[in-house]
């Protein structure tokens, strides 16, 4: 009923959207998907700001900050404006797909699946890096794999931009992150050393997980403490794959997840080429027989 | 990876003789055993052979030290104090002065003074940067190479390595000149930690783009190649070949005398007397010198009593000094794992000669290498884990 009653409000305060269905709720928002005369299939949050006051300031700047990407991997922020009444609104750019983790949920990706994975994500992180953001939450749940098995990435929610105010506060106790993704320099919250480095390692283990199906470091883990810890201390295992790349990509994975951060590549711009010199180096065939 | 002499004592004819014999090389200055007017003669000297190059160590490392000819040096500073020195005209006077030394000795790098970190502060780094930045203002019109000079207790310590090569990111000098004291003063290294420390810094200092000249070397330090060092330096007494900062204070000089025969596949040396009891015993040939080595070193082996052969200082180190040189040409590979190969290869034949020659009750002593053999394969498991997948990618383009 309350959904009908917000539907209805919003037929009246967005005239130029139709279709409008819940896809979800979370937190301060709620999520519809929508049909915009000019965007196409958008999607529209609703933030509540007496919500959670720090929340939605954080999502604004968020969005803000990612507003300056305009690139393909990275999910197009059509509108954000000033409240209607009491209520934030933003409209992006829909995805018909899935998210990663519900892709997971059918087994690991295949050789194909995952270059795609690997070229797709890396190219928004590049994007990103160039417009000084660091995304500081890749993780399945946060990358959508649309119906022709193209990869997007998509929730800045946590984002920084390195040239701005630190959205998440310096004082918080770990800052904002998912443990068994985050480096140690994110949860440790130490600002200065967050880079674009920080979204190499999430992306390695994410890249871990989609080629195995196993996540290194929350798979038999007791606690999200333990999670941490292992982050620390453990270091992801050699991955092993049934394909010609097997031992550069299991390098370069080695690489993006080093515990410190130094030992990463410098950049992302680095691991794209360093990934795509293992794509160029192995042609389709001898990748895999599926590639 | 090259060989760079590291003036010490006894090195005065010797690094001419093998800079000529060698067709070119470095040569490292010390300012605490060569008066002022030594210096420019050996720089001279140097310089004059085919290929030679002269560095100048400034030797900064204890600004309060008291070593009677190193503080006699012009660009010594009469007065030093910790508060004003390095955000004042001091700083500015030191460096002009050093400008100046190098460019009367025309050295080929300019070698930076630089304080020894207790422990990597931001203090100290405040200080690295204060340094490098007044070099830069004075114009040296060579490449300029910062000294990172560490204690034992910082070098062992990961998360101040970490944090130097951090900032090193913000802050990048040409070259570096790496010097670290050895733990618990002794000569050979058995403290993985330590190690993999070092190899670390040399593997960011290099791949950050600098070149890295790692001081004050024994062999051990061969394993400087798999990080892809630019050189180590070493040379005749146990005070050049690793780091002992009290040699910047005033004590006696080196007066032991005992003449010590390197034995390059076993990396390590041995009294000559031991080398009789390896030949009664018939393991003599275990240690053998490299083909191709000094006359002194090859007639130790030619059949007769060993201690009969009259092996003198100069000939132990220009035999150690020609061995070391071949082994770090050797070292480097074309390719990273081929590098780690062939210092794995050094190490187990090294292990094999030593295990033989235990057995047989013939020990270097605190020359043996059967200590530090773990902390090399340690330090070596260490940059493979860490370090390896770029510095495979990365090898030919550093």
């Amino acid at each position: 009923m309350q959904n009908q009653n917000t539907i209805s409000w919003i037929n009246k305060s967005f005239p130029d959207l139709t279709t409008v269905q819940t896809l979800g709720q979370g937190g301060q928002k709620l999520v519809f998907s929508a049909r915009h005369p000019a965007d196409g299939d958008v999607v529209l949050k609703l933030i509540h700001p007496s919500q959670d006051a720090e929340g939605v300031r954080r999502e604004i700047l968020a969005v803000q900050q990612i507003v300056t990407v305009r690139v393909p991997r990275i999910l197009g922020v059509g509108r954000i404006a000033t409240p209607i009444g009491s209520c934030i609104w933003i409209r992006e750019q829909r995805i018909i797909g899935a998210t990663l983790r519900e892709r997971l949920e059918s087994g690991h990706l295949s050789i194909k699946e995952l270059l795609t994975f690997g070229t797709h994500v890396l190219e928004a992180l590049a994007d990103a890096e160039k417009a000084n953001i660091v995304h500081r939450d890749v993780k399945p749940e946060n990358v959508m794999v649309d119906r022709t098995g193209d990869y997007w990435l998509l929730d800045f929610g946590i984002s920084r931009h390195l040239t701005m105010t630190p959205i998440t506060p310096s004082a918080h106790a770990f800052g904002k992150f998912t443990a068994g993704y985050a480096p140690p320099e994110q949860f440790r919250n130490v600002q200065r050393e967050i880079d674009a480095r920080a979204d190499l390692f999430a992306f390695g283990v994410t890249f871990y997980e989609c080629a195995t199906g196993r996540q290194p470091y929350q798979d038999g883990a007791a606690n999200p403490l333990e999670v941490l810890r292992r982050v620390e201390n453990d270091t992801v295992p050699r991955l092993s794959l049934n394909c010609g790349a097997s031992d550069s990509l299991a390098d370069l994975i080695s690489a993006l997840t080093q515990r410190r951060r130094d030992h990463r590549p410098a950049t992302v711009q680095q691991a794209q080429l360093w990934f795509r010199d293992i794509l160029n180096a192995n042609q389709p065939g001898s990748i895999s027989p599926g590639v | 990876m090259e060989l760079y002499l590291q003036f010490g004592h006894g090195m005065m004819g010797l690094s001419k003789e093998l800079v000529r014999e060698w067709g070119g090389g470095s040569v490292i200055l010390s300012p605490r055993d060569l008066n002022d007017e030594q210096l420019q003669r050996q720089a001279n000297n140097i310089n004059q052979l085919s290929g030679g190059r002269v560095l100048l160590d400034p030797q900064f490392y204890l600004p309060r030290a008291d070593h009677f000819r190193l503080v006699a040096h012009s660009f010594w500073p009469a007065d030093y104090s910790t508060g004003g020195f390095f955000g004042g005209p001091a700083l500015w006077k030191l460096v002009s002065d050093l400008k100046t030394l190098n460019d009367s000795l025309n050295t080929s790098f300019a070698i930076l003074p630089g304080l020894l970190a207790p422990r990597i502060s931001d203090d100290w780094l405040a200080t690295q940067d204060a340094i490098l930045e007044a070099s830069r203002n004075a114009d040296f019109g060579r490449p300029l190479c910062q000294t990172i000079a560490l204690s034992a207790d910082a070098c062992r310590a990961e998360d101040q390595v970490a944090m130097l090569l951090e900032h090193t990111e913000s802050m990048k000098a040409d070259a570096y000149y790496l010097v670290c004291e050895h733990p618990k003063g002794t000569y050979l290294v058995d403290d993985p930690s330590w190690l993999a420390n070092l190899l670390d810094m040399v593997a960011g200092l290099r791949l950050s783009g600098g070149k890295v000249i790692i001081g004050y070397c024994n062999h051990q330090m061969l394993i400087g190649a798999v990080a892809k060092a630019n050189a180590i330096a070493s040379g005749t007494w146990l005070n050049v070949r690793s780091f002992p900062p009290s040699k910047f204070n005033n004590q006696d000089e080196e007066k032991r005398k005992a003449t010590w025969y390197y034995a390059p596949h076993a990396l390590s040396e041995y009294k000559v007397v031991f080398l009789d009891i390896a030949r009664r015993v018939g393991v003599l040939d275990l240690l053998r010198p490299l083909d191709g080595a000094e006359p002194s070193a090859t007639a130790l082996f030619a059949g007769g009593q060993p201690s009969t052969i009259d092996l003198s200082e100069p000939d132990s180190f220009r035999h150690y000094l020609t061995s070391l040189k071949k082994q770090v040409e050797g070292s480097l590979q074309a390719t990273f794992d081929a590098t780690v190969s062939a210092h794995q290869s050094l190490l187990d034949t090294a292990e094999s000669i030593l295990t033989t020659v235990r057995e047989q009750r013939i020990s270097g002593q605190l020359r043996d290498f059967s200590d530090a053999l773990p902390a090399n394969r340690a330090a070596l498991a260490a940059i493979l884990a860490t370090r390896g997948p770029i510095l495979r990618r990365e090898w030919n383009t550093l």
